[in-house]
């Protein structure tokens, strides 16, 4: 039973119990680290799922010449129309916005989210490694701490 | 001097030394997400057209820029990014040295201070 650490294997069994907590106290935040990143990524792929239902459903041909209310605050609403149905503004990152029509739009949100789709893929496979670590480990901490009970109640059978 | 003084007074160093590693890493991994982030503008911009619209956020309004200088402005930021990066690797190599080498002193101390005790 050994975990595949960096090049470096370690023989479970020979850690004392405490040093077996410690290691998963260590995987234990590990995965806590990586189980959260995991959701971010979740979270900002849906974000770009919902761009692209914004341009292909709030800027289209559609909705031309019908009336939308532009929000100025969170409580004014002045009328107004869609100027441009072909075109709009997208946030590239660093403070960067290309004009880009909506076909191109959708197309940068959708390659933006299968990219996000690989790392979460990737990342899903780092947990579940991981995961499978601290399964072992924790299955050889309860031996160890099973052992040394009975070893306990046996010193004590035989005073 | 009083090794236990000694002693003390090395391992405050390494503790500060550790804290200072510790704020290097964070300072570099928050470059290595600016790096990330500029990449994928850059690589944005490389698929565009010349004749594409740029525009620029400064404060709350939108700056229309020229591709060419929008690009460069990346170059730029990313070639200086990388220097960062590479000052801050160089800074964590020389401290982890530098604790590598307390680790050493205080160790030896240590073991000097434990001697004598057996000793008597």
């Amino acid at each position: 039973m050994a975990t595949g650490g960096q090049g470096q294997q370690i023989d479970l069994g020979s850690l004392s119990a405490q040093q077996l907590s410690q290691v998963k106290k260590q995987l234990d935040e590990e995965v806590q680290h990586l189980t959260n990143s995991y959701q971010n990524l979740r979270g900002a792929q849906q974000k770009f799922r919902d761009c692209v239902v914004s341009v292909k459903d709030g800027v289209a041909e559609s909705v031309k010449d019908k009336a939308l209310l532009v929000p100025l605050t969170s409580s004014l609403y002045v009328p107004g129309t869609l100027a441009d149905t072909e075109h709009v503004l997208v946030d590239v990152g660093t403070g960067f916005y290309v004009e880009k029509t909506t076909d191109d739009a959708q197309k940068f949100y959708n390659g933006k989210i299968e990219e996000l789709a690989k790392n979460i893929k990737d990342l899903e496979n780092i947990v579940n490694g991981k995961a499978n670590n601290l399964r072992v480990v924790e299955e050889v901490l309860r031996q160890k701490v099973l052992a040394g009970q009975q070893g306990g109640q046996a010193g004590v059978g035989a005073s | 001097m009083d090794p236990q003084k000694q002693v003390q007074a090395l391992s405050d160093e390494y503790q500060g030394l550790q804290t200072e590693y510790s704020s290097l890493v964070s300072a570099r991994q928050k470059l290595e997400s600016q790096q990330q982030e500029n990449k994928s503008v850059q690589k944005e911009f490389d698929s565009l057209a010349d004749d594409a619209s740029i525009y620029k956020l400064v404060g709350p309004v939108l700056l229309k820029q020229d591709t060419t200088e929008a690009k460069s402005t990346v170059d730029g930021r990313l070639e200086y990014i990388e220097k960062e990066i590479k000052r801050i690797e160089g800074s964590l190599k020389e401290i982890q040295e530098k604790s590598e080498g307390k680790k050493m002193e205080i160790m030896q101390i240590q073991s000097q201070m434990q001697q004598p005790a057996v000793q008597a």
